[in-house]
């Protein structure tokens, strides 16, 4: 039971990592661009974050400023009228003038208005059911000692003086003390207001510094794990491609090895006179020749795939029939598909228009395919071999398609993104001891592209594989490409 | 012949002149003896403070009020008298047609009735017709005059023999040239 567990546990780890491994793998791709991305996507947030943060805070500031400073204010203004209402009408008794005392109490009466449009402006924009209570005490006590102030004036405008001062006294006094306490609870008020606010923006500020030091020490980490990603990534891929040219140079030895060995026994055998006979020397020619062209082809592949990673590949291009480049490759492909007992079923439609291109390239392009065909083929010793036009609505999109269809073991889906990576060798084909040097579609990929055109794969596992060959098409009775064309020369 | 027409149509002819510029000359006003109206003269309205209930004097009762021999209005409020500085033509209507006293009557009917009890009131004077009017607007229990032009809903205006200023019969006018 505890081995099943730990088994389990090594099984999910392995998962994990291999996990990992691919993710890197991926991510090792796009690696720079997408690390940029995604640091530029990180540092718009923190940008967001903090200019959303400053713009609460200054939003919070000017509410401050507009509810408890403009407030403030307006009752500093308020508690002035006030005080000038009372001021002018005592102003009054100290003349006998009534010219003079009718000005005084038109300058009370012009204070008490802006006091009671200021009581009246307060409540208008109180929110608060405190603001709202204060107000209306304000202006109920306001509206008393208004009343008592009239009296006073009109006993000070009659001259009855004592009267003027027994009602100031008695009413006026107490009632203006009393709106005095309630200015100064809205004043009170305020500030309690602007405490909060003060507060609030304390407490804004405070959580946009947190956030910016989170997001900034987030961006740190991430920018460190996607450094270490990224190392550990080139790592890996330098790793894999060490073992690929190791399992390369592997192959490569035992696919060279193999014919110079039956060449060197046939040799041994004809040297030491074992074979006298004419049939059976011949029988051994043959076979002393079918390894040479095996060992020539394997060179000469690895002798193009390295001209073309070195850039040196040429290509001379010219207009060709694709019936001319069927046939040769028909004719190239011959022995191979007939030793391993395959049909070839050809099928080119009639009146194809001429491509541009290197047919020796081509031709090496469509056997590479033709070979792979043979020797995936499992079964199914037929190998479709189609050419066509694709037709599209848009003549631009018109294009040739050279198709080879087989019908063998297919190709795993994980394996396809990786087929036309030089060296890849699916882990299905080298188990089965299928040999091969992991260069002939890379080989083909190179020579579609070098020629305009490119090279796609339709797989399912153990039912087939069908390559299609890409190519662009030249216009009929396009003289002029066809000349530039006849001399086109390209060096990959 | 000739001449008998001509005097007619000379008699007819000023009788409509007449009416045209002063047909309240010949109606008369309030009961006395019409008096001549000439073009710039304007009523004067007598004021008090809005929340004197008193709509309506008779010119007898004005007189006591503006002769000081009345202390208090109904309401209970204490009489308050405003005039306006001497030279004021306002004050010389209110003389002229209330008073029936040239200035020196005037204040010597004051001193006299203060002196003796008989008169309770002593009228305040301001030099402005807006100071008139924002005095009885500060004191309940005032009374004053202004030109009917100078009113505002400040103050109210009473009737005077059931007329308020600008009725056909109103008594109460300011002269523009007074007699000499």
């Amino acid at each position: 039971m505890k081995h099943h567990i730990s088994r389990v546990a090594r099984d999910s780890v392995r998962k994990t990592a291999r996990l990992i491994d691919r993710f890197l793998h991926e991510v090792s791709r796009y690696s720079t661009a997408l690390l940029l991305l995604m640091v530029f996507c990180v540092e718009s947030g923190v940008v967001i974050f903090v200019i959303r943060d400053l713009r609460s805070a200054d939003r919070e500031v000017q509410r401050i400023y507009a509810g408890s400073v403009l407030g403030l204010r307006g009752i500093g203004e308020l508690q002035y009228q006030a005080q000038e209402t009372r001021r002018s009408t005592l102003y009054a008794l100290t003349t006998n003038d009534s010219n003079l005392q009718v000005e005084y109490a038109d300058q009370s009466r012009a204070a008490d208005r802006r006091v009671t449009e200021g009581i009246n402006d307060y409540l208008a924009h109180a929110r608060m059911q405190r603001e709202v209570d204060v107000g209306k005490r304000l202006q109920g006590d306001w509206s008393a000692y208004l009343k008592v102030r009239d009296e006073v004036l009109a006993s000070i405008l009659e001259g009855s003086t004592k009267e003027a001062v027994d009602f100031d006294l008695h009413g006026g006094v107490p009632s203006f003390d009393r709106v005095r306490q309630d200015l100064e609870e809205v004043k009170r008020l305020y500030d309690e207001q602007a405490s909060e606010r003060l507060a609030i923006v304390d407490e804004s500020s405070r959580r946009s510094a947190i956030r910016l030091v989170g997001v900034l020490c987030f961006t740190l980490l991430f920018v460190s794990v996607s450094v270490w990603a990224i190392q550990k990534s080139r790592m890996l891929s330098a790793l894999k491609l060490a073992k690929l040219q190791m399992d390369f140079v592997a192959s490569v030895s035992h696919e060279l090895r193999t014919p110079l060995a039956v060449i060197s026994a046939a040799a041994q055998n004809i040297a030491d006179g074992v074979v006298d006979e004419k049939d059976q020397l011949a029988k051994y020619g043959g076979v002393i020749r079918s390894h040479t062209r095996q060992l020539n082809e394997l060179v000469n592949q690895i002798l193009s795939f390295a001209s073309t990673k070195a850039g040196r590949a040429h290509y001379f291009l010219r207009p060709l029939q694709v019936s001319r480049l069927i046939d040769t490759v028909l004719h190239n492909t011959r022995e191979v598909v007939k030793e391993a007992g395959f049909v070839v079923e050809a099928l080119v439609e009639p009146d194809l228009p001429e491509i541009v291109g290197d047919l020796s390239a081509l031709s090496q392009c469509l056997q590479n395919l033709i070979g792979n065909a043979v020797k995936y083929g499992g079964n199914h010793p037929r190998i479709g071999l189609r050419a066509f036009l694709y037709k599209a609505d848009d003549p631009a999109f018109e294009e040739l398609r050279v198709t080879v269809e087989d019908h063998g073991i297919g190709i795993d889906s994980s394996d396809l993104p990786h087929i036309f990576e030089p060296f890849y060798r699916s882990p299905v084909v080298a188990a089965a001891q299928i040999h091969g040097t992991g260069l002939g579609l890379p080989l083909a990929k190179s020579i579609a592209e070098a020629m305009g055109g490119k090279l796609s794969v339709v797989s399912k596992l153990a039912v087939g594989s069908v390559f299609t060959l890409h190519l662009p098409i030249t216009a009929k009775g396009n003289r002029e490409t066809e000349t530039l064309a006849r001399d086109s020369f390209i060096r990959q | 012949m000739k001449r008998v027409a001509g005097v007619w149509m000379s008699v007819a002819a000023a009788a409509v002149l007449l009416l045209a510029v002063s047909p309240r000359a010949i109606l008369g006003a309030g009961g006395r003896a019409p008096q001549a109206e000439t073009p710039g003269d304007q009523d004067l309205a007598i004021i008090v403070n809005q929340s004197n209930p008193v709509e309506n004097l008779s010119m007898q009762e004005l007189r006591t009020v503006f002769l000081g021999e009345r202390s208090h209005w109904p309401n209970g409020r204490r009489i308050t008298l405003v005039m306006m500085e001497p030279g004021f033509a306002e004050r010389k209507a209110v003389l002229r047609d209330i008073y029936h006293m040239n200035e020196s009557d005037f204040s010597r009917h004051f001193l006299q009735g203060l002196f003796t009890g008989e008169v309770f009131v002593s009228p305040k004077t301001l030099a402005t017709p807006v100071g008139v009017r924002k005095f009885v607007f500060n004191v309940p229990g005032a009374i004053g005059y202004v030109r009917a032009s100078d009113v505002d809903d400040t103050v109210k205006v009473i009737r005077i023999e059931g007329h308020l200023p600008d009725d056909k019969n109103y008594g109460l006018r300011i002269q523009a040239h007074p007699a000499k």
